[in-house]
Order: structure tokens, then C-alpha cells, then sequence
């Protein structure tokens, strides 16, 4: 994790004045629109807002499930039905100080995604995705506006990173891969993707102290 | 307070969905006791979400919204993640065990060591709980592929360091050791192995069925 900015960082301060306490990234408003879109489906129960909400991420839900293992690809559609569904279902558990509601459905398609690959491979566990990675409860609003602060720069960097880390990045979360799969995947070291990803993360100001 | 963190593979692989089933739980547990490591993975599922919020949009037919419109009001299946948190012990241990560690299936290997195998589903690593008598020691071993070690209770310490509850271990197969328990009390961990372990002397070669990795 990294500091906060200095606070004579020009930009951060620009963004405090205009709208203290929300997040506004290099798009303006959107993660907003869908924030405010996700609550209004939690208290109203509102579908044409759903309808809308399924609109914009049910094709990046899509997108992500084809991106992924060829089982899982080839279930799709399944998928995206299973994710949107399970959105509707837990939209009250959202919290937009804690997550931009893109971010919230990305961990809900990775979890459905994880799952479904375990399905498919007849896995028997008594294990769900959800029980794995329990949502995290963040005590302290100082680090949450941090986190979503950070979120914001790694949107921004992640277009100037070079594009053999970038499509290592991808490769890792998009298409679901270990490090060695990746490696064997392009044909290279352990060693070198474990480095380009260290560096990629070093880029994005992320785990800077870890191992 | 928590000093041994997993390193940055273990954790973008869990970020990212692609570590084991097993592995993944461990890193689970690790992170009910450490809030760095929780806010690491949070950060890294950021830099995921980021991703996944610039894919190209893949073409969804109006069916799938019409289907998925014509279920909103099926009942959601029930959860239990995160909700039984009233016990001490991760939610997510608990949910491996049926009951208390004292209900747990325990081989006895030796007069300090009982070993317990929690089915997690995962076949190609053994999930299992270690506990050590207090001043005890799990014999020296080494073992075929990578060792992932976490501090569920009491401490323990080997030629390398001390380690406390929500301390993360992960030995290569060249790593040799002795863990050690403390001396003034048990210790209980949690093990993943993804290859059979191998005990050093000779009699404890008989006992090497026990820790046989079972893919379970």
C-alpha cells in the first residue's frame, strides 16, 4: 500500500473540491451511475434499474466467462444468468464505501466463475467460493477512502503499463491462469512472469512491501 | 501480531481465482487473522475489477435478460459464509469440521503429533490439521512439493524462526525442518501438502502411510 498524496498534490485536492467523499476517476461519474444504480435495485427492488444494470455488465460478465478456462466458456451464457441473478439477490450486501460497484460484480463473477469450473470438474466440496473469500469488512473509512483512492490510480496506470505486463496481467486475472500456466501459456521462465508481474504491481504503487 | 505473510504469487493467484482449493483455504485463514494481507487482496481485486471494466463487451442476447428477469423473485439459495462467526476460530475452519477439533478424526503418529484430514474437495492437495503436544516436535521431514503452514493456535518455532497464530509458512521441497511447539502449549496448525511428506529417520518410515498425500 502506499501513502496517501501529499496533500499539495494538485490533483487530489481538485478532486476534493468538487465532490468530497465520492470517488471520481479519469471516466467522471460512472462507478457512481452504477453505485446509486445498485442501491436503488436494494431498496426499491427496482427491475427496470436492474434491467439497465444487466445491460452494461451482463456483456463484461460474458466477456470475462469466455476469457476464462474452455469449460467454463462453453457455459457462458450460464453464467452470466448465474452472476446477474446472484446480484439481484444480494444488492442490500452492497456497500459503496467500500467497493465501486464495478468491483463488487467483478469479485461476484470471479466467485461464480471459480465455482462453476469446480462444478463442471466434479469437484466435491463441501467449500463454496463465497466461503473462501469471506468479504472483506474494512473498520477503518480512513483505509476504505485509501483503497478506492488507489483504485482509481491503478485504472489510470494500468493503460501505461508495457504491454508484456499487461498481457501477463491479463492473463493472470482475465483468463483465470497460475503463474506457471501463464509461463508454459508464452513460453517463458517461472521466473521472468513472476518479475513482470512484481513489476507491473511495483507500477501500480500495489504490494510494494511484500515479498 | 502477525510477521510471516504469503508472498505476492500466492496472493495475486488467490486474488485472481487460480490457486488451488486447498491453498486457497489457507490463504483464507491467513487473512481472518491479517488485516495487511486482507487489504492487500482487496487491492488486488481492484486492479482485477479495473481489468474486468475494460473488457470488450461481449454480445448478450435479450433472452438471457428476459430469463434472468423471469427468476429475480426465486428464492436465493441459503449461505452461511460469514455469518457464523460467533466461535473464536475462522468461519471458515469451521466449516471443514463437523463439530470441535475434539471430534475430529485424529491419527496418532507419534507421542507429541496427531494429525486430523479435513476433506476440502481439492484432489491434488491434502488439507489437513497438525497438532503438536506442547514442547513437541513433528519429526524432521522433507517432502516432494510445496508445504503451506499456518498458525492456528498456540506457536511453534523451527531453525528458522517463531511463529504465532496467523503465521504463514510455505516450504519448498529442498526445505528440511523440525517444527517445534512451545513449551507451554499445544500448538494446532493447518497443512497443505501437494506431494507425500517424508520423515527423516528410519523408524519413522513405517509411519509414512499416514502422511501420504490423500487426495481426498
Amino acid at each position: 500500500m502506499s501513502e496517501l498524496p501529499p496533500e499539495d498534490d494538485p490533483d487530489m485536492q481538485a478532486q476534493q473540491n468538487v465532490q468530497p467523499n465520492i470517488k471520481v476517476n479519469a471516466e467522471g461519474k460512472r462507478d457512481d451511475e452504477w453505485s446509486q444504480c445498485l442501491q436503488v435495485i436494494a431498496n426499491k427492488r427496482d427491475r427496470a434499474a436492474f434491467a439497465r444494470l444487466f445491460k452494461h455488465f451482463a456483456p463484461l460478465v460474458k466477456a470475462f466467462a469466455m476469457s476464462g478456462s474452455p469449460l467454463a466458456a462453453s457455459h457462458a451464457d450460464e453464467l452470466v444468468q448465474e452472476v446477474m441473478l446472484k446480484v439481484w439477490q444480494k444488492a442490500d450486501g452492497y456497500n459503496p464505501r467500500k467497493a465501486a460497484a464495478s468491483t463488487w460484480i467483478y469479485t461476484i463473477a470471479r466467485n461464480c466463475r471459480t465455482d462453476m469450473y469446480r462444478r463442471l470438474q466434479k469437484f466435491d466440496t463441501p467449500l463454496a467460493a463465497e466461503d473462501i473469500w469471506v468479504e472483506q469488512e474494512e473498520e477503518e473509512p480512513f483505509v476504505a477512502v485509501q483503497q478506492r483512492r488507489n483504485a482509481a490510480r491503478v485504472r489510470e496506470m494500468l493503460t501505461q503499463l508495457p504491454q508484456e505486463q499487461a498481457q501477463i496481467l491479463a492473463k493472470v486475472y482475465m483468463e483465470g491462469k497460475s503463474h506457471s500456466e501463464v509461463a508454459e501459456d508464452l513460453e517463458l521462465p517461472l521466473g521472468t512472469v513472476k518479475s513482470r508481474v512484481r513489476l507491473a504491481m511495483q507500477k501500480l504503487q500495489i504490494m510494494t512491501d511484500q515479498r | 501480531m502477525v510477521t510471516h505473510h504469503p508472498d505476492m504469487r500466492l496472493l495475486t493467484e488467490f486474488a485472481s481465482g487460480s490457486l488451488p482449493l486447498a491453498q486457497s483455504a489457507a490463504i483464507s485463514v491467513h487473512l481472518h487473522f491479517c488485516s495487511h494481507c486482507k487489504r492487500q487482496v482487496n487491492a488486488l481485486q481492484d486492479m482485477g475489477a479495473e481489468m474486468f471494466d475494460t473488457l470488450q463487451p461481449a454480445d448478450v442476447d435479450d433472452s438471457l435478460l428476459d430469463n434472468v428477469l423471469a427468476h429475480l423473485d426465486d428464492e436465493a439459495p441459503l449461505t452461511y459464509a460469514s455469518s457464523a462467526a460467533i466461535d473464536e476460530s475462522p468461519v471458515l475452519v469451521q466449516r471443514l469440521m463437523t463439530g470441535d477439533y475434539k471430534d475430529l478424526k485424529w491419527s496418532r503418529i507419534n507421542k507429541a503429533l496427531q494429525i486430523a484430514r479435513l476433506r476440502t474437495g481439492d484432489p491434488e492437495h491434502e488439507f489437513a490439521l497438525y497438532h503438536i503436544k506442547a514442547g513437541g516436535s513433528i519429526p524432521c521431514h522433507s517432502h516432494k512439493g510445496t508445504e503451506l503452514t499456518l498458525v492456528l493456535e498456540g506457536s511453534f518455532s523451527d531453525e528458522e524462526g517463531v511463529y504465532h497464530q496467523g503465521d504463514f509458512l510455505m516450504r519448498d521441497a529442498e526445505d528440511v525442518h523440525t517444527p517445534t511447539a512451545s513449551r507451554t502449549a499445544d500448538c494446532i496448525c493447518i497443512g497443505v501438502l501437494d506431494a507425500p511428506i517424508r520423515f527423516k529417520p528410519w523408524n519413522y518410515r513405517l509411519l509414512n502411510p499416514f502422511l501420504q498425500l490423500q487426495a481426498s
